[in-house]
C-alpha cells in the first residue's frame, strides 16, 4: 500500500543555513533539489504516544493547508514524515520562504534609509535631486504609497483568515513576512509554525506579544473575538507611521496603563461590561488624547480608520473586511493586491 | 489560534449573501474528485467494500456525536479516490476504518479509548488486534493521500450559514430545521450518489427538503432565499433534491416494505422553482422581505415537533 518513490524531506531538501530555532524545533532555508527553489523548512519532532499524530498538530496542520491559498498568508507549500536518528518521527512543514519580515522593515527606516531599495531611489533622484531633501521625501513618499499598501495587505489577510473562523491571536510586526522586492506582506506563525519564533533574549527589553495585545485579553476576557486581532492590526498600523511602538508596555498592568494615557481609562458608559472582567482593578483616571498627538503624521482619514481599529468594546470594533472598506484605501490602487 | 470547527460560519449572523467567507471557494478541495463516482460505478465489488469500511465506522462511532463517523467517512471516500480501491482483505478495511475514525476523533477533539475500539471492531471473534504502531502508520498514509487537509468542509458547516438566511426568528423553530436536516445529511452519505454534489449544495438541499417536511407554509420563502444566494447553483441544488429525495424514499418504503411504483410523482422542487422564473420582471428578482412568523403560545411547546402557527405570510 506505501507509495514508492516518494523521495524523504531529507532526500527532498538541502539544508543550506539555520535560520532560527524555538520550542518545537528548528527552521533552515532549504533548496528543493528537484526544482532548486528556496523554501523555510520548519522539522519539529512530533510528542507522540500511543495515539500517534497528536490532535493539536493534526488540527493546526490541517488549518496552515486550508489558509495557504490566499496570497497574504504564508504558503504551507507541503508536509512531509519523516524518521530521525533514533527512529523517532519528524515532521517537516514546507514554506515559501521570505526575505524579511516587517519588524525589520520599520527598524531599517529607524537608521536613516540605509536600506532604501533601488528603484525608490531612482524616483526619488528623478524628483528631487538634492540631497538634502532626499530623507525628508522618502519618509512622505513611503507614507503615500507603502503604508497604504502594507496596510490594505494586512487587512486583507486578517480578513481571509477571519472568513475561515481562525483568529491568530499573535499579529504583531515579527510575524508579517514581506518580500522586499514586491512589497508584498503575508501573515505566519499561526498555530503550529508559531512555534518556531526566534527565541528572545533573556534581557531583551521588547516583550513582543504584550504590544500587540487587546484590553480585554489583558483584562482576562474568557471568549476571544476577531476584534483581538484588529487591535493588534490598529497598533501595527501606528506602528508603521511612527517607526515607534504605539503602547510599549513590559508587564502586563503597564500595558494597560500605557493605553489607557491615550484612550481614557475605560468606564461602563464607553465599554459595558468592562469592570466585571477578571482582572479589573481601580486604575488611575485619565481623559482620553486625540489620537493625533499619538500618530502625528497620519492624515484624517487614517486617524478616523485607526480610531475604529481601537476602539475598547471589541463589538464595536471594525472588521477586517470592513476596514479594506474604509475610504483611507480609495485612493489606493488595489489591482495587484 | 482558535476556531469552532463544526460552527465555522458562526460568526457571521447578521452578513448578507455577499459578505460569505470563501469557505464556499475551497470547499472542493475537502470532497473526492468528480470522478469517484463513476468509478464506483463501474464495480459492484467496489461499493460493497465501501459499504463494509462505512458499517464499520458506523459501528465504531454509535456511541459519539454524529459529525465524527460523517468526518471519518468523508475521509474514506477522500482515501479511496487517491489510492483505488482496497485488496479485498477484512483486516485492511478494519484498519482503515479505525485510522479514519482515530483522525476524525482528533480532528474533533474527542477522547476515546483504544481498547473499546479495538473490542467493537473484533466482536469477540477472535480477529486481528492491531499494534498501535500499525495504526499510527495507517495514519500517515492517510494524512499523506488527503495532503493533511483534514478540516474537512462538510454539509454541517453551511447549516448555520443557510438557516441565517431563512429569517426564523424563534430558536427552537431553527433548531428543529437545523436537527431534520442534519437527519438528512447522515443518512444520505451512505449512498454513492450524494458525494457527486459539494457540500453546501448538500445542506441547502437538506434544508429545503426539511423545510418542506417541517414548514410546508413556508418553504416557498425558504426556496426563493436559497435561490438568491449567489454561491449557490440552482439547477444543482435541484438535482441534489431529488437525489435526497429518492434516497429518504426509498428508506422510507424500505421500512414499510411497500414496493416502489414506477411512477414518478412530480417534482416539488421543479414546480417551485418554475413559478420563481415567471415572477421575474425584466431579469430583476423579486426581493425577498422579511417575515414576521407569528405564533400561538402552546403549552409544552418544546415537546411537540408539530408547529403551530396562527398566522403566516406568503412572499
Amino acid at each position: 500500500m506505501e507509495k514508492t518513490g516518494v523521495l524523504s524531506a531529507k532526500e527532498a531538501f538541502e539544508k543550506l543555513e539555520k535560520v532560527g530555532e524555538g520550542t518545537y524545533g528548528k527552521v533552515y532555508r532549504a533548496r528543493e533539489k528537484a526544482t532548486g527553489k528556496i523554501v523555510a523548512l520548519k522539522k519539529t519532532r512530533l510528542h507522540e504516544d500511543e495515539e500517534g499524530v497528536p490532535p493539536t498538530t493534526l488540527r493546526e496542520v490541517s488549518i496552515l493547508r486550508m489558509l495557504s491559498r490566499d496570497p497574504h498568508v504564508v504558503r504551507l507549500m507541503d508536509v512531509k514524515q519523516g524518521q530521525n536518528k533514533e527512529g523517532k518521527t519528524v515532521l517537516y512543514l514546507v514554506f515559501e520562504y521570505m526575505d524579511t519580515d516587517l519588524k525589520k522593515f520599520i527598524r531599517s527606516f529607524r537608521q536613516s534609509g540605509e536600506t532604501i531599495p533601488p528603484h525608490i531611489i531612482k524616483v526619488i533622484l528623478s524628483i528631487c535631486p538634492s540631497i538634502f531633501n532626499i530623507r525628508f521625501f522618502f519618509v512622505h513618499l513611503f507614507l503615500s504609497i507603502w503604508l497604504q499598501s502594507l496596510m490594505y495587505q494586512l487587512c486583507k489577510g486578517v480578513a481571509f483568515c477571519h472568513g475561515h473562523g481562525i483568529l491568530h491571536r499573535d499579529l504583531k510586526p515579527h510575524n508579517l513576512l514581506m518580500d522586499r522586492k514586491t512589497m508584498m506582506l503575508k501573515i505566519a506563525d499561526l498555530g503550529l509554525a508559531r512555534a518556531f519564533t526566534v527565541p528572545i533574549k533573556k534581557y531583551t527589553h521588547e516583550i513582543l506579544t504584550l504590544w500587540y495585545r487587546a484590553p480585554e485579553v489583558l483584562l482576562g476576557a474568557t471568549h476571544y473575538s476577531m476584534a483581538v486581532d484588529m487591535w493588534s492590526v490598529g497598533c501595527i498600523f501606528a506602528e508603521l507611521v511612527t517607526k515607534q511602538a504605539l503602547f510599549p508596555g513590559d508587564s502586563e498592568l503597564q500595558q494597560l496603563l500605557h493605553i489607557f494615557r491615550l484612550l481614557g481609562t475605560p468606564n461602563e458608559d464607553v465599554w459595558p461590561g468592562v469592570s466585571k472582567l477578571m482582572n479589573w482593578h481601580e486604575y488611575p483616571q485619565w481623559n482620553p488624547q486625540s489620537l493625533s498627538t499619538a500618530v502625528p503624521s497620519l492624515d484624517e482619514l487614517g486617524l478616523d480608520l485607526l480610531s475604529q481599529m481601537l476602539k475598547y468594546e471589541p463589538s464595536k470594533r471594525i472588521s477586517a473586511k470592513k476596514a479594506m472598506e474604509h475610504v483611507y484605501f480609495d485612493d489606493l490602487d488595489k489591482r495587484h493586491l | 489560534m482558535d476556531f469552532d470547527l463544526e460552527n465555522p460560519l458562526g460568526n457571521f449572523h447578521d452578513l448578507p449573501c455577499d459578505a460569505v467567507p470563501s469557505l464556499f471557494l475551497i470547499e472542493s478541495d475537502h470532497i473526492p474528485p468528480p470522478n469517484y463516482c463513476q468509478s464506483f460505478k463501474a464495480s459492484d465489488f467496489d461499493i460493497s467494500v465501501r459499504r463494509d469500511v462505512v458499517s464499520l465506522i458506523s459501528q465504531l462511532s454509535c456511541t459519539f456525536d454524529p459529525v465524527l463517523p460523517y468526518l471519518a467517512i468523508n475521509y474514506l471516500d477522500r482515501f479511496l479516490a487517491h489510492q483505488g480501491i482496497l485488496q479485498p482483505k477484512p483486516w485492511a478495511n478494519k484498519l482503515l476504518a479505525i485510522s479514519c475514525f482515530s483522525l476524525a476523533a482528533k480532528m474533533l477533539k474527542t477522547e476515546y479509548s483504544a481498547t473499546d475500539v479495538q473490542v467493537l471492531m473484533n466482536h469477540g471473534d477472535g480477529g486481528a488486534i492491531f499494534e498501535a504502531q500499525t495504526i499510527q502508520r495507517m495514519e500517515g498514509i492517510v494524512l499523506g493521500a488527503l495532503q493533511w487537509r483534514m478540516r474537512s468542509i462538510t454539509p454541517f458547516s453551511f447549516i448555520p450559514f443557510f438557516v441565517n438566511l431563512f429569517r426564523l426568528k424563534d430558536p427552537a423553530l431553527r433548531q428543529v430545521l437545523k436537527d431534520g436536516a442534519s437527519e438528512i445529511i447522515l443518512k444520505s452519505q451512505r449512498e454513492i450518489k450524494v458525494l457527486e454534489f459539494k457540500p453546501s449544495t448538500v445542506a441547502a438541499s437538506a434544508l429545503l427538503y426539511a423545510s418542506h417536511e417541517l414548514f410546508p407554509f413556508q418553504y416557498p420563502c425558504f426556496l426563493r432565499a436559497i435561490s438568491d444566494c449567489s454561491y449557490i447553483n440552482k439547477e444543482t441544488v435541484v438535482q441534489c433534491y431529488n437525489v435526497i429525495h429518492d434516497i429518504t424514499r426509498e428508506e422510507y418504503e424500505s421500512v414499510l416494505n411497500i414496493n416502489s411504483t414506477s411512477d414518478t410523482p412530480v417534482n416539488v422542487l421543479d414546480e417551485h422553482f418554475l413559478s420563481l422564473e415567471s415572477e421575474k420582471t425584466n431579469g430583476t428578482n423579486v426581493v425577498t422581505q422579511e417575515q414576521d412568523f407569528k405564533r400561538r403560545k402552546t403549552t409544552d411547546y418544546g415537546n411537540n415537533r408539530t408547529v403551530p402557527f396562527s398566522h403566516f405570510h406568503q412572499c
